[in-house]
C-alpha cells in the first residue's frame, strides 16, 4: 500500500499540540557529543549511570574546571537531556536496577551536525553514486525476479527504503556541508579584502577558482551519474507498476525525488557560485586593482559627508515619453432614453355644471339605509350599481364615510372581509336596524 | 545577430533588441554586464551606435568599470539632473559597493542597512535636513518618516536608471553604474578640479539638483526637465503699437468731482473706463 501523503497542516498541528522545545546551552551540546564520541570510539550501545555522571564530569572539567556540585549538575543535566528526548532509557527494567541510557536520534542529529564537517567532494560523490548504481542494479534483478509479497517486500522495497534512500540521503547531506563550505569562502574572501586590500587579491582568485573548479567536476559527475540512476529507477517503476505493487512504487517515486533533487542541487550552485565568481572578479578587477592604495572609499566618504555644503548632481538622459494620441471612439446611445409623454397639465375648462358627488353618494347612501340593509356591503353594491366605474374605488370610501354617520354599526373582533363585486373588497361592517342617526 | 559584428547602422537599428535598448539609454538607463544582451549588443555596435547617438547630441559613454550610458551634451535630448536625496543615497550605495564586506553576499544587501549606512557617515541631523530642505521645524517623529518615504523614493529611482536592482521589498543588488557617483574623487587630482573637469563634460552640475518635489503626485514626472528644443523667440510688437501703451501701468489721479456745468456723464464714463484700463 502507497503510504498516504502527510497533510503539513495536521502534521504541525500535531507537533504544536505536543510543545517541544529545545533549549540547549554550550555545556549540554558538549556532553551530548562527548557521549556519541564515547559510544563510537568503545562501540558502546548505551551508557549506565555512573558512566553518564562520569563523562559529564570530564566534560565539566574541561569547560568549566572550577565548577562546584558537578555530581548534583550532571543529575540535573541527565534528567535536562531526558526531558527533552535527547537521552532515552533503553533497559525497560524500570526501579529494579540502575537504568542504561542511549542517545536518541535526534541527539545523534544534532551531535553530527556539528561534528561531521564532511562535505561532498569528487571521490566521495563518485563512490557515492557507484554503490548507489550497483544496489539498483541488484534491486532491477530482483524485482524482475519476484514472485511472491514477500519478495517484494525485503528484495526491493525495504532496500530502496533503507539502503538507497540511505546512500542519497548522504550525498545530500554533504551537499549541505558543501553550502556551508561555500560560505565560509565568501567570508573568508571578505574578510581577507578588509584585512589586506590589494596583497589579497592572488589568495581571493585561488579561492574562487578552486572553488569553482570543485563546483564543474561535482556538477559533471551529478550530471552523467544522475542521469544513469534515473534510468535504472525507471526500469524499476515500470516493473513495480506492472505487478501492481504500490509500495514498491512509492520507495522508487520517492528515490527518484531525492535523486532530481541532488541533480537541481548541482546546476543550482554552480549557476550562483557563478555569479558570485563573476561579482568578485569585476570587483578586484574595477576597484581593487584600480585603488590599490584604497584611498577611494576614505575620499568618498568625504564627498558624501560633505555633499550638501558643496552639492553638486550627475546628469541623466531623460527623453520624455512618446504620447500616442488614441482614438476617440464615438459614444454609442444604445439605450432608450428616459422620457415621459409630452401632455397638457391645464385642462382646457368645460361648460358642464360643477356636480357634488359627496351630495351624490350621501343621498344614494341614504336611500339605501331606509331600505333597512344588513351590512356595509350591501349598502355599497346599492351605490355602485348607478356610479359609473371609474369612480367605484372613491365611492365605497364615501359610501363607508356616510354610513358611518348616519347609521349606528358594528364590527366583528375577526374584522371580514367581503367582495362587493369583482375587483372591490372592502371590511363588512353590520348595520343595526332602525339604527339611522339623527 | 547580437553574435556578429555590425557593418552599417542599418544593421544595428534593425536588431530587434535596438528599440528597447535605445528608449532605455534615452532614459537614462546605465547598461552593464548584468545586462546580458543589452551589454553584449552595444559592445559589439559601439562605434556605430557612437556616431548615431552623437547626432542627437548626445555621447554613449562607456567607462572603464563596464557600463555604458548616454550623456547629452546639446539640447537635442532631455536631460535632468538627479535630486539630493538621489545624490546622497547613489554616494551611500557607492560606499557600500566598495566595501568588501559586501562581496560576502555578491552584492546584495539590506535597505535598512543602506539607510543606516547613510545616517552613520553624513549624520542622523544632517541627513533629516538634507531630506526636509524646506521645513525650519518639524516634528523629529515626521522628519523621519520623511526621510524615510525620500530614501525609499530615491531608490525607486535609481533603480530604473540601472544603478541597482530591487531584489524584493527588503534587499537590492548594487550594479557597477554605481561608480559613476565616485567619479569626482577618482584620480589623484584634488576633488574639486575633477568636479570642473566633468562639469565641463556635461556629467554633472554643480548646486543642488532635480527639484525636491513634496508633491506625490509630481514624482513620476522626471525633476527638472530641460527643453529638448531651444525656446523660440518671444513674439514682440512692433514698436509704434507699443508707443500708444507707453504710460502703462503710470499712476493715474482720480478724476476731480465734475463741474456742474461741464459735466457730461454719458461721455465722461467711457473714458474714465479706459483710464483705469
Amino acid at each position: 500500500m502507497t503510504a498516504p501523503a502527510k497533510d503539513p497542516k495536521l502534521v504541525l498541528a500535531a507537533l504544536a499540540r505536543s510543545q517541544p522545545a529545545l533549549e540547549l546551552g554550550t555545556l549540554d551540546l558538549c556532553f551530548l557529543s562527548a557521549l556519541h564520541l564515547q559510544a563510537e570510539g568503545a562501540a558502546l550501545s548505551a551508557f549506565n549511570e555512573e558512566k553518564l555522571s562520569e563523562v559529564f564530569e570530564q566534560v565539566c572539567a574541561l569547560l568549566e574546571p572550577r565548577a562546584d556540585y558537578v555530581k548534583r549538575r550532571a543529575t540535573h543535566a541527565i534528567q535536562r537531556l531526558r526531558d527533552q528526548k535527547l537521552l532515552a532509557r533503553v533497559d525497560g527494567a524500570g526501579v529494579l536496577r540502575a537504568g542504561e541510557f542511549a542517545l536518541t536520534r535526534l541527539a545523534a542529529g544534532i551531535v553530527e551536525s556539528y561534528l561531521e564537517d564532511e562535505s561532498l567532494t569528487r571521490e566521495n560523490l563518485t563512490q557515492l553514486t557507484r554503490s548507489l548504481r550497483v544496489s539498483l542494479a541488484e534491486i532491477l534483478t530482483r524485482a524482475g525476479e519476484a514472485q511472491a509479497e514477500a519478495d517484494w517486500k525485503n528484495g526491493v522495497e525495504a532496500p530502496l527504503r533503507v539502503s538507497v534512500s540511505d546512500l542519497v540521503s548522504g550525498i545530500e547531506r554533504r551537499q549541505r556541508s558543501l553550502d556551508l563550505e561555500q560560505q565560509a569562502f565568501q567570508a573568508q574572501i571578505a574578510k581577507l579584502l578588509e584585512s589586506d586590500w590589494f596583497g589579497a587579491v592572488d589568495q581571493c582568485l585561488e579561492l574562487l577558482e578552486s572553488t569553482s573548479r570543485t563546483l564543474t567536476e561535482l556538477n559533471e559527475i551529478l550530471l552523467r551519474d544522475a542521469h544513469e540512476l534515473s534510468s535504472l529507477l525507471q526500469d524499476i517503476q515500470e516493473i513495480t507498476v506492472s505487478a501492481q505493487q504500490e509500495a514498491a512504487e512509492a520507495a522508487v517515486e520517492r528515490v527518484m525525488e531525492q535523486v532530481d533533487r541532488i541533480r537541481a542541487w548541482g546546476a543550482a550552485r554552480q549557476r550562483a557560485w557563478s555569479e558570485y565568481y563573476q561579482y568578485v572578479h569585476r570587483y578586484l578587477c574595477d576597484v581593487v586593482r584600480l585603488d590599490p592604495s584604497r584611498a577611494l572609499i576614505q575620499r568618498l566618504r568625504e564627498q558624501l559627508s560633505q555633499h550638501t555644503a558643496r552639492p553638486f548632481a550627475l546628469s541623466v538622459a531623460a527623453a520624455g515619453s512618446p504620447r500616442l494620441l488614441r482614438e476617440i471612439e464615438p459614444f454609442k446611445d444604445d439605450k432608450p432614453k428616459v422620457s415621459r409623454p409630452r401632455a397638457e397639465r391645464e385642462r382646457p375648462p368645460s361648460d358642464n355644471d360643477a356636480v357634488d358627488q359627496h351630495a351624490i353618494v350621501e343621498e344614494l347612501v341614504q336611500g339605501a339605509l331606509s331600505r333597512g340593509p344588513s351590512g356595509l356591503c350591501e349598502v355599497t353594491q346599492q351605490v355602485s350599481a348607478e356610479t359609473p366605474g371609474e369612480l367605484q374605488f372613491v365611492t365605497a370610501g364615501r359610501v363607508a364615510q356616510v354610513v358611518a354617520r348616519l347609521a349606528r354599526t358594528t364590527i366583528d373582533r375577526d374584522r371580514p372581509w367581503v367582495s362587493v363585486h369583482d375587483g372591490l373588497v372592502i371590511e363588512e361592517w353590520k348595520i343595526a336596524k332602525g339604527a339611522a342617526r339623527d | 545577430m547580437t553574435d556578429t559584428r555590425y557593418l552599417a547602422l542599418g544593421d544595428v537599428v534593425s536588431d530587434e533588441l535596438f528599440p528597447d535598448l535605445d528608449l532605455a539609454l534615452r532614459r537614462g538607463r546605465h547598461v552593464d554586464r548584468e545586462d546580458n544582451l543589452w551589454y553584449t549588443f552595444l559592445v559589439d555596435a559601439q562605434a556605430l551606435l557612437e556616431a548615431f547617438y552623437r547626432r542627437f547630441g548626445c555621447e554613449l559613454m562607456h567607462p572603464a568599470d563596464g557600463y555604458f550610458y548616454l550623456l547629452p551634451t546639446g539640447d537635442k535630448l532631455g536631460r535632468r539632473h538627479l535630486s539630493v536625496p538621489e545624490m546622497l543615497v547613489g554616494q551611500a550605495l557607492t560606499l557600500l559597493y566598495l566595501d568588501p564586506a559586501t562581496l560576502q553576499s555578491g552584492g546584495v544587501i539590506k535597505r535598512a542597512d543602506a539607510l543606516s549606512h547613510l545616517a552613520a557617515v553624513m549624520g542622523s541631523d544632517a541627513l533629516t535636513r538634507a531630506f526636509n530642505p524646506k521645513r525650519k521645524r518639524v516634528d523629529e517623529r515626521v522628519a523621519e518618516e520623511t526621510v524615510r518615504g525620500k530614501f525609499a523614493e530615491a531608490l525607486r529611482r535609481l533603480a530604473a536608471l540601472g544603478f541597482v536592482d530591487l531584489l524584493d521589498s527588503d534587499s537590492l543588488r548594487l550594479r557597477p553604474g554605481l561608480l559613476r557617483f565616485a567619479e569626482p574623487v577618482r584620480g589623484r587630482g584634488s576633488p574639486a578640479e575633477a568636479l570642473e573637469r566633468l562639469v565641463a563634460r556635461g556629467e554633472l552640475v554643480l548646486g543642488e539638483g532635480g527639484g525636491d518635489d513634496d508633491d506625490d503626485e509630481q514624482r513620476d514626472e522626471p525633476d527638472e526637465l530641460e527643453p529638448a528644443e531651444p525656446a523660440p523667440e518671444p513674439f514682440q510688437l512692433p514698436s509704434e503699437v507699443l508707443s500708444e501703451f507707453a504710460d502703462f501701468g503710470e499712476y493715474v489721479s482720480p478724476p476731480e468731482a465734475a463741474e456742474p456745468e461741464t459735466a457730461e456723464p454719458e461721455t465722461a464714463k467711457p473714458e474714465a473706463a479706459e483710464e483705469e484700463t
